[in-house]
């Protein structure tokens, strides 16, 4: 399947066109056409409610959403590469555009080696109906086997191609001219370590983007040609929220209307994330955030991104090693220890609900105390035997634990507690398992010489390496991401190309792997359960395999 | 491993009727006497009459190394156990959030299940995630319930270390998931050789390599252990 898959390929350009004229002069929608058409493209629901209809040669029908445009053209319109095959685009500007033999007419800059893009003739209202219904290109050439052949009627095409003309046409206010506009997000009770180390990398990173520029490049479309690529600007707005997180919300549209941004790139937080993530949402923010240790976890949200679940991780790490042990007999009680305004909160309701069917008891003590060491020394000594402590704490009251416990087993945070940093009591160590959803130090040796390297170049000082490691590496998908749209600087285009490159990296810091695709918003799905191996310092050994919960 | 391919029109070589399945067998025999591998054709000029059908069958033996893979229904199976319980086996890769092959391969599976009829538990349909850290025993579960798999078709996760011992020892492997071909292993009965297509053959095809094997009428599900 080699050439004249991309010679199809190209050809198929195709999910709908009539009604218009080939150059198009179609009316703008209206909204509610729009929202009709964008749930014909997307879910393939038609507008009387039916689902969309199609199928392949010598193939059973598809319908409904199997047989959605947006399947494998994606929300953009750009379609994607899989393998050799790639799915083009079938937005206005490339359906309508005459054909030239340049490989880069189409949207993806890697469209396989060996393959080149034939040469087709744009599409007129006539061609572009059979290619839709027929499955032949204007010259008469089968579209790809992967292209249904849709029953859809002269309207409801009608529908369809305004939707298609108008789709990824505009680019958004923060990606005008040769500069595009990033914002990073500081709350208002993130920690000033961390918050200054994030923006110490971001602002390095921007300035040697920067650094390349060398004047406005000539505009990418051209009737005869389009470049290869452009270099443009990165122009990086801090947006510093302040007050009650009730109130950011209006802090961010707010900051968005007074400057225009083209995505989110990194943020730091600390008890709450979720005013953020429903901004991203709801202004079809591209939101790539990697030190976010409470993200929101909703499937149906496209917008933000991040490297994993965090503390909702461990607690399904955690999960996993406690439900195996309920189901085999053993008596299981589970002490968790948490502070009510912070995120292990979360992460403790979450452990509970996923222990509820196991068998095992539950038991959740909120810690109040400023100084908790009388609370802490009564949870530490007061447990039952065979009793397993769950702690969601930080430092600061990891310290104040004291020396022994009777417990039989400890569980703690180690993204709160500081990981292989957890101050934890001597007589605690050996008991205790650390949730360590990331690579061991040694095993991540040679990944994380290239962010050190970096540091090191940029005379940026480490002051907190897993913050500054994730935000290099954030800085870098991205980087390579926006290098792959050419000059497809819209929002869903660019989560959609976020979600191949990072898929690609083999450098990935802490993370043994990343990886995302259509629906998947967390990049790193695993982790491990790790403990100390020395009565002191910070060597830590795995206690069993990498685990996806 | 070399494999000679060609392209052939599957409309073409259905319509005029080639005993494509018998003499690949025939052929593959012959190639287990000489200890290589070969392939069958229905001629050059068929890629001409439907380019968008391209596919190529082949023949290959896979040296399968010792897999520890979690079937759908969280049970940890050897992959060569499922593979070798005496059905013959139809062979795909698929991740549950791709958005262009696997459910066009999945369709297809879900499509011959359908075209087996009387006979669809006495062949084994086993789909190997290559995405395996997303692809939970629940998701494939769900993944399955949406192509309306039966109690024959199993989907199959484990580590990354484990669903890439299955993509190398079928030479699908071809680097990050979004790499992957379309590719689709047959296999009659333990021992014979798979026949292997590359691209996406029919449901008529695959079935037609079914039925001119003897084995899969006799073939009888096994109880799930």
């Amino acid at each position: 399947m080699a050439p004249s898959l991309w010679r199809s390929s190209a050809a198929l350009l195709a999910c709908a066109f009539l009604a218009a004229s080939a150059a198009g002069h179609v009316k703008p929608q209206s909204s509610t056409d729009k929202n009709v058409a964008e749930t014909l493209y997307r879910e393939g629901i038609l507008p009387d409610g039916q689902p969309l209809r199609g199928a392949r040669p010598g193939s059973i029908p598809v319908e409904g959403q199997a047989a959605a445009c947006g399947n494998c053209h994606r929300r953009s319109g750009f379609g994607v590469e899989e393998g050799r095959i790639v799915i083009p685009p079938i937005t206005g500007k490339y359906l309508f555009r005459e054909s030239t033999t340049d490989v880069m007419q189409m949207a993806h800059p890697d469209p396989g080696a060996e393959a080149a893009p034939a040469r087709r003739n744009r599409y007129s209202s006539e061609t572009l109906a059979r290619a839709i219904r027929e499955g032949v290109d204007p010259e008469g050439r089968s579209l790809d086997y992967l292209m249904p052949r849709f029953q859809l009627d002269d309207a409801d095409m009608a529908l369809l191609i305004a939707y298609l003309k108008g789709l990824s046409v505009k680019p958004p206010p923060g990606a005008v001219g040769d500069m595009l506009q990033f914002a990073t997000i500081v709350t208002p009770d993130a920690d000033p370590v961390k918050r200054d180390a994030m923006l110490d990398v971001l602002n390095h990173f921007f300035g040697n983007k920067n650094a390349y520029y060398r004047g406005a490049d000539p505009p990418l479309q051209s009737e005869r040609r389009i470049h290869f690529r452009v270099l443009r600007r990165w122009q990086l707005h801090v947006w510093s929220l302040t007050g009650a997180p009730d109130t950011w919300d209006a802090q961010l549209h707010h900051l968005l209307k007074t400057d225009p941004v083209f995505a989110v790139i990194s943020g730091i937080g600390a008890r709450t994330w979720e005013p953020v993530h429903r901004f991203c949402e709801s202004e079809s923010l591209p939101c790539l955030m990697p030190n976010v240790d409470l993200p929101v976890v909703n499937e149906q949200d496209f917008y933000p991104v991040y490297f994993s679940r965090g503390v909702l991780l461990e607690a399904d790490l955690i999960g996993h090693r406690l439900s195996a042990d309920a189901r085999s007999g053993a008596p299981v009680h589970v002490v968790q220890v948490y502070r009510p305004d912070d995120i292990g909160a979360a992460a403790a309701k979450s452990l509970a609900a996923s222990l509820a069917s196991s068998g095992a008891k539950v038991t959740l003590r909120e810690l109040k105390a400023k100084e908790p060491a009388h609370e802490l020394a009564a949870i530490a000594h007061g447990s039952s035997p065979g009793e397993v402590l769950v702690l969601w704490l930080r430092p600061r009251d990891l310290k104040a634990l004291p020396s022994t416990t009777s417990a039989s087993r400890v569980f703690i945070s180690g993204l709160m507690g500081g990981l292989e940093d957890a101050p934890l009591p001597t007589g605690w160590r050996d008991g205790t398992r650390i949730t360590y959803p990331f690579d061991l130090p040694k095993d991540r040796g040679i990944r994380m010489d290239y962010p050190m390297g970096w540091f090191r170049l940029q005379n940026i000082p480490v002051v907190d390496l897993r913050t500054q490691t994730d935000t290099y590496l954030a800085c870098s998908i991205l980087a390579q991401a926006a290098g792959t749209m050419l000059d497809n600087f819209v929002p869903d285009y660019l989560v959609e190309r976020v979600e191949v490159e990072l898929s690609r990296r083999i450098i990935n810091g802490y993370y043994p792997r990343l990886g995302l695709a259509p629906g998947q918003r967390f990049a790193s799905k695993g982790g491990l359960l790790v403990r100390f191996s020395e009565p002191t310092g910070k060597k830590i050994v795995a206690d069993g395999d990498w685990v996806i919960p | 491993m070399s494999r000679h391919r060609t392209a052939f029109n599957p409309r073409l070589m259905i319509a005029t009727g080639v005993a494509l399945g018998t003499l690949a067998l025939q052929g593959a025999l012959a190639a287990d006497e000489a200890g290589q591998q070969a392939s069958q054709s229905a001629g050059p000029n068929a890629e001409a009459q439907d380019p968008a059908l391209e596919v190529s069958r082949s023949q290959s033996h896979y040296a399968l190394p010792p897999i520890k893979l979690v079937r759908d229904d969280g049970k940890e199976v050897m992959l060569a156990d499922e593979l070798n319980d005496g059905r013959p086996v139809v062979l795909n890769f698929i991740y549950t959030t791709c958005p262009g092959i696997c459910p066009l391969a999945s369709h297809l599976f879900s499509e011959l299940q359908h075209d087996l009829g009387a006979e669809r538990d006495k062949v084994h349909l086993v789909s190997i995630s290559i995405d395996p850290e997303e692809d939970t025993p629940a998701r494939l579960r769900a993944y399955a319930k949406k192509y309306s798999a039966g109690p024959s078709w199993q989907h199959y996760t484990g580590t990354v270390a484990s669903s890439l011992a299955a993509q190398h020892a079928f030479d699908v492997y071809r680097g990050d998931k979004m790499g992957h071909t379309p590719v689709t292993l047959l296999r009659t009965a333990p021992g014979a050789p798979w026949v292997r297509f590359d691209g996406f053959p029919t449901a008529d095809m695959l079935l037609k390599e079914l039925h001119d094997h003897p084995q899969v009428a006799a073939a009888s599900p096994p109880a799930k252990p």
